[in-house]
């Protein structure tokens, strides 16, 4: 919901924004760089097989050489620091210019920006336009309108290709050779006939140089915020509102698949290989809303009551095609496309709600809000779309009433009880669906003959109900020494019931998963925010306010049966998560080694490779248990410096991003056997017998991704860092008030400044390309590295 | 009191506009885009191609199990194309059969026979779907044993999410039955469309291939149950077979359907797999005419890039098929034996023929139909002339190959030279059969491997790949996909109690030795 910032009503107001921020790309990887590039313990002497992306070769000697992609001879040495060498500097420069104006019977705000970003990959830019107007008029004494519009108008060019294979640059930076030479990459991207120039055998690691300079996407949104509302003052307790707005953008989106890129087939004859994709989405979302408000003051006690209804309409479509081949050599159209694929998709959502509200006071200590609501969602089962929802809040102030120690100058308890409902499923969940092929296929006698059939493999669910929340909380807030001290405690329970979920099935079922109303959830903890003010000198001052919080869940009850325990709801590679009964949510399940009775690894007689247990374990949970921040601000004279410190605790996580390093010999455990050649597991065979056989040292740590053993790179995903330091000052008082410019601040602001404590390897456990909210705790395609912010903001008041 | 009345206006207006607060929200939550039902025939046609044309990863497990432990293509490369190379389990090439056959063909067929089969105007098409169930079936269980069969595709329908497995046993029983009696109720009298992909809606067609697919059941049973294999053989052959390459099952693949093993082969493994040694050895030493067809070299190769014209040769008698056993880095040590400049140096599997991007793919073929008839006769189960049907194999085999491309035709005096050379000789029947089965099975791999399995014939040789995890001298099945440990563990650890360890050595009931 977009509010309306109303104008300022003392005169015409300017006012300039000027920020510029600088991106550094943050290296956290420790690789060996002790044995280069090659495969099964031999470094490329020919140019093929090309073995860019494994480093499984010779210890680097001083003057050794090796034969690269390129057919040329370059030096066997580390190449280290290959986010430094890849990743450019990125950029922001944003600048923004605010009029506003007002008198007795209106005002208006009028706001203009510009963003432009150079992201770290050299060929990313996004810039963003934006004009915000907002404006409110008294039409009489008692009628009011009011409005406010926002448009912008984005621009992301080559945004990078993160969590897939093909064309994904930082899983190539991430995987490459630790002794490949960016030059060789970037002076050998095209072969002569214009085709990709190879560089690994594992054609989807390609050359990053050949990504960002053959792959191109547009991604460009239009977006019209806006709403329009008219408050009726009927008399002194009374008023009647009613308000419409909408969102609306349209977005426009193309990309392609270059020709010539080597994992893609050749064209038939006559045609030039590649793909073209051109697709508009457009999306509104229109609200109706009115509300009548009453307000009483009788003695001592107030009533403020309200009555609102709202009716929320929501569309979406999506048209889309994709061409594959070409007739003409580089013009990427859907003209000049050979093979045609359109694809068009509409979703129409309704939510419909009345709700009231009534707050209660006596003088200014006891306060007692209650309200209910009613929601009808359009997604749901028809006799279970309908939900009506309750809330009800107290509070009392008690340093009021009672008399406290002289040092508590303030005390509040407040306890509440509210409820919610919510439709978390897409339109047309309810019934099964067919589709049509998009192109007709010849019977035996050449006529094009229709194929289609089912085309989901979700089970849908005509039954579904609203999931409902229900939340108590209890809390005290305190001030002390003359608020210097502030405390601020609540303890909250919640029960979910019914949420939502696409629980995986059998896929011998035909499908993959089913959509069920999965029982229930409780999710218990304690919330504090502690503020102090140590020093409070004129020219000194120190602050720190200190949040954080406690969280604990549980699953309580999965389906309707009582054998109904377990569901999985996400994962791959041998990493998933599931919902079990009896442990907190998101339970977080791998592989793990093959162990005997006394715990040691059992490896395979014949092939010295480590084997797997049968069935996944349960390894930890992904939600953290502890997460806060520390802020400490100093003021000095005026200049302000301001410290966050921020942690999250108590979760589990698989790095899955270290299985690509450790199959492409990067990382340090595939030190291990390296000087001898082979790897003999330390353990036991099948026999019972101690293990002695030799491994190739690429196929042994190949294993753990091949089987999906993640047993190694499970890892605490908890963090400290400092995650903000600025420093401001503003020079408002040394300008004299008659002057053109009525205010200066300058602020330097530096953003993920420095990790303190992780235990992930080779990654920062917040970066991660998770594919979906149900994926939190499981990561393996590398992102786009995080990157450390410095930035400069300036703002004049004129 | 003018107030008031513009306070009620607002309320009645509100009231209108949320009036019944949910009318219109069914229609809303209609779906005005994807239709609701289609006609079954449409969605037969689905089922029959998704059974070949698997997109993306899907062919990989033929690529690097089945073509790899029936000796025919291999692969030096390890890590995600491991297999049947290396003898090894690994477990990103063993789901595809299991994933495309359940969520593409049988969830598709479960629809059409639940359309069809109280339909008494689709009695046809009811009873292709029940051919064609058979045949999905078939592939399924000879990959994996024991699996869901009667409560399977039935996620929707029935609301069934977790299948009990069936034994393999009573799949083939059933499977039997259900041959006998869909060929046998197929009737070119009644309503048949010709939207049918397959035949276009030609029932004596269906009815061959019914037979076939019959006998071709039955004869899986050879080890296991004679008796059964017998009775079944001599339904199928009644009930008539396939009799010329005319009858063949095939899915025309097209410039928008493609084959998507030439897919795979054509561009991310364009320079990964090769024909082996022990498949171009047979052909070459019988002066099989159909290498010349199936086999091309780039002679003198160093790259993938070096492999196109000039030196590209379809000459047999330079073709040269890897040596099984090796890795990409071992397989340097046979360079100097085999006289070649690299691993990029041995012959490969033509894309130009039989592996064209739109090259078809046979489901059943005459060619299979007459060598199964062959060993049927030998084996005294019905009568004819086997030396007669194991040469009709041959030679239609040999003429089918004009169908991948004019290249690779075979002239009919090259034919009748081989088939003349290569009589059916007593005492070798079986062996000789079944050999010629497995290159007459070429690039179907679910069938190669099956017949390899259960008749033991070509006679290969252990893959001496030194890294090799099974306990005998091939992998005899494929693991469950680790979906069914999260998904359905109960059914699961029945089947593995019923059938043995879930790996890559268990044998399968027909296949008990």
């Amino acid at each position: 919901m977009v509010t309306t910032k109303k104008g300022s009503s003392k005169g015409i107001g300017v006012e300039f924004n000027s920020n510029y921020t600088t991106d550094e790309a943050l290296d956290f990887t420790d690789f060996q760089y002790e044995y280069g590039q090659g495969e099964r313990g031999v470094r490329p002497t020919t140019a093929y097989p090309q073995s860019g992306v494994w480093s499984f070769g010779e210890k680097f000697q001083p003057g050794m050489r090796q034969v690269l992609f390129d057919g040329e001879d370059w030096p066997y040495e580390p190449v280290r620091n290959r986010y430094k060498q890849f990743y450019s500097l990125g950029t922001n420069l944003t600048n923004t210019v605010t009029l506003s104006n007002g008198n007795e019977n209106g005002s208006f705000r009028l706001s203009i920006a510009n963003s432009d970003n150079q992201g770290i990959l050299p060929n990313n830019t996004f810039n963003k336009k934006t004009i915000n107007l907002g404006f409110n008029q008294n039409i009489n004494k008692a009628l009011t309108v009011q409005g406010n519009v926002n448009y912008s108008n984005e621009y992301n060019k080559n945004p990078p290709q993160v969590n897939t294979q093909d064309m994904a640059i930082p899983t190539v930076i991430y995987t490459l050779a630790n002794s490949m030479p960016f030059a060789a990459m970037e002076q050998n991207q095209l072969m002569p006939n214009g085709n990709e120039f190879v560089m690994a055998r594992f054609l989807v690691r390609n050359n990053p140089y050949f990504s960002l300079n053959q792959r191109f996407e547009n991604i460009k949104r239009d977006r019209v915020v806006g709403n329009v509302s008219f408050r009726y003052q009927i008399n002194s307790w009374l008023y009647a509102q009613g308000r419409v707005s909408q969102d609306y953008y349209s977005r426009y989106q193309d990309y392609n698949i270059p020709n010539g890129y080597a994992p893609i087939p050749a064209a038939p004859t006559g045609f030039i290989n590649g793909s073209y994709t051109q697709d508009v989405r457009n999306f509104r979302e229109r609200n109706y809303d009115f509300l009548i408000g009453a307000t009483k003051k009788i003695r001592d006690f107030g009533v403020d009551m309200t009555l609102g209804g709202n009716q929320m309409y929501r569309k979406t479509e999506y048209n889309s095609v994709t061409v594959q081949d070409f007739v003409q050599p580089g013009l990427f159209t859907i003209m000049n496309g050979r093979a045609k694929d359109p694809l068009y998709a509409k979703a129409e959502r309704g939510v419909n709600s009345l709700y009231g509200a009534a707050d209660f006071s006596y003088k200014s200590f006891l306060f007692l809000n209650v309200t209910a609501r009613n929601d009808w969602f359009s997604t749901l089962a028809a006799d279970a779309r309908s939900i009506l929802y309750p809330s009800v809040t107290g509070s009392f102030i008690f340093s009021e009433k009672i008399k406290l120690p002289s040092w508590i100058n303030y005390g509040k308890i407040r306890a509440a009880y509210a409820e919610v409902g919510d439709d978390n499923v897409a339109p047309y969940s309810n019934a099964l669906y067919f589709g049509v092929n998009n192109n007709l296929f010849p019977n035996p006698s050449g006529a094009s003959v229709p194929v289609g059939g089912i085309n989901t493999t979700l089970v849908p669910n005509p039954a579904l109900r609203p999931l409902r929340v229900a939340e108590s909380e209890v809390g005290i807030e305190l001030k002390m020494f003359k608020s210097r001290v502030g405390l601020d405690i609540s303890y909250f329970y919640k029960v979910t019931n019914d949420q939502i979920l696409a629980a995986q099935i059998s896929d011998a079922s035909g499908f993959t998963n089913k959509l069920i109303n999965i029982g229930e959830s409780m999710n218990k903890g304690l919330e504090m925010q502690l503020t102090l003010s140590p020093i409070r000198a004129k020219n000194f001052k120190w602050d720190i306010n200190l949040n954080t919080s406690y969280n604990t869940s549980e699953v309580l009850k999965l389906g309707s049966a009582a054998s109904d325990t377990v569901i999985s709801v996400g994962g791959g590679g041998g990493r998933t998560i599931k919902q079990v009964v009896g442990l907190p949510i998101g339970a977080l399940y791998t592989f793990l080694y093959k162990r005997d009775a006394f715990g040691n690894k059992v490896f395979d007689k014949a092939s010295g490779r480590p084997l797997r247990n049968d069935v996944p374990a349960y390894v930890g949970n992904i939600l953290p248990k502890y997460f806060g921040g520390i802020t400490n601000t100093f003021t000095l004279y005026g200049v302000e410096v301001s410290t966050l410190i921020d942690f999250r605790l108590g979760a589990k996580m698989i790095a899955g991003s270290n299985m690509n390093a450790l199959r492409h010999g990067l990382h340090k455990m595939t030190l291990d056997g390296r000087a001898e050649g082979y790897v003999i597991g330390k353990g036991v065979n099948q026999d019972g017998g101690v293990n002695t056989t030799k491994s190739d040292i690429q196929p042994f740590y190949e294993t753990p991704n091949v089987l999906g053993v993640n047993e190694d790179f499970v890892f605490n995903a908890g963090f400290w860092k400092l995650r903000q330091v600025s420093i401001g000052y503003d020079f408002t008082k040394h300008i004299s008030k008659a002057k053109f410019i009525k205010g200066i601040k300058a602020n330097l602001v530096a953003n993920n400044v420095l990790i303190l404590k992780k235990w992930t390897e080779n990654m920062d456990p917040e970066n991660v390309a998770n594919i979906s909210d149900n994926e939190t705790g499981l990561d393996f395609w590398t992102p786009l590295p995080p990157t450390r912010s410095v930035g400069f903001n300036l703002n004049i008041k004129f | 009191m003018k107030r008031i009345k513009l306070l009620l206006s607002v309320l009645i207006l509100s009231g209108f506009m949320l009036q019944g607060c949910e009318k219109g929200f069914d229609d809303l939550n209609t779906n005005r885009v994807d239709p609701v039902s289609l006609d079954p025939q449409f969605v037969m046609n689905k089922g029959i191609m998704d059974a070949t044309y698997r997109d993306n990863f899907a062919t990989l497990q033929t690529l690097c199990y089945d073509f790899g432990i029936v000796q025919q293509v291999i692969t030096p490369f390890g890590s995600s194309l491991s297999g049947g190379n290396y003898n090894i389990f690994n477990p990103g090439n063993t789901t595809q059969v299991w994933t495309t056959y359940y969520q593409s063909v049988i969830k598709q067929l479960a629809y059409v026979i639940d359309k069809t089969k109280a339909d008494a105007t689709k009695t046809n098409l009811y009873n292709e779907a029940r051919i064609w169930k058979a045949y999905a079936f078939m592939i399924l269980t000879d990959t994996y044993g024991d699996v869901p069969y009667t409560e399977a595709g039935k996620g929707f329908l029935e609301g069934i999410s977790k299948p009990k497995y069936d034994k393999q046993e009573l799949i083939y029983k059933d499977i039997l039955k259900e041959l006998d009696e869909a060929s046998a109720a197929l009737d070119a009298a009644k309503n048949t469309s010709s939207s049918d992909i397959l035949y276009g809606g030609n029932i004596p067609k269906w009815k061959k291939l019914g037979n076939s697919l019959l006998l071709r059941a039955a004869m899986r049973l050879s080890k296991v149950d004679p008796a059964t294999a017998a009775t079944y053989v001599k339904k199928a052959v009644a009930g008539g077979l396939m009799q010329s390459n005319a009858d063949n099952s095939i899915l025309r693949h097209t410039s928008l359907y493609q084959n998507w093993i030439a897919v795979h082969l054509t561009a991310r493994e364009k320079a990964n797999f090769y024909l082996a040694k022990p498949f171009v050895d047979y052909l070459k030493n019988n002066n099989d005419p159909r290498l010349g067809s199936i086999a091309y070299r780039h002679v003198g190769a160093k790259s993938g890039a070096d492999q196109a014209a000039p030196r590209t040769t379809t000459d047999p008698a330079v073709q040269l098929g890897m040596p099984m056993g090796f890795d990409d880095v071992s397989i340097k040590n046979t360079f100097a034996t085999y006289g070649v400049a690299s691993l990029y140096d041995y012959s490969q599997v033509n894309l130009n023929t039989i592996l064209k991007t739109d090259a078809p793919e046979y489901h059943v073929t005459y060619a299979q139909t007459q060598l199964l008839l062959a060993e049927a006769i030998f084996r005294g189960w019905t009568t004819g002339d086997a030396g007669a049907a194991y040469k009709a194999g041959i030679t239609a085999h040999m003429q089918q190959m004009a169908e991948y491309d004019s290249k690779a035709a075979i002239a009919a005096d090259k034919i009748l030279t081989y088939v003349t050379a290569n009589a059916l000789v007593a005492g070798k029947e079986l062996e000789q059969i079944n050999s010629q089965y497995w290159v007459a099975s070429f690039i179907n791999g679910f069938e190669t491997l099956a017949n390899f399995r259960r008749s033991g014939f070509p006679a290969l040789t252990k893959n001496p790949y030194p890294g090799s995890e099974i306990k005998g001298n091939f992998i005899n099945r494929l693991p469950y996909p680790d979906s069914e440990t999260i998904t359905n563990q109960e059914n699961l650890n029945a089947a593995i109690a019923n059938q043995g360890a879930n790996d890559i050595n268990t044998r399968f009931w027909w296949n008990k030795p």
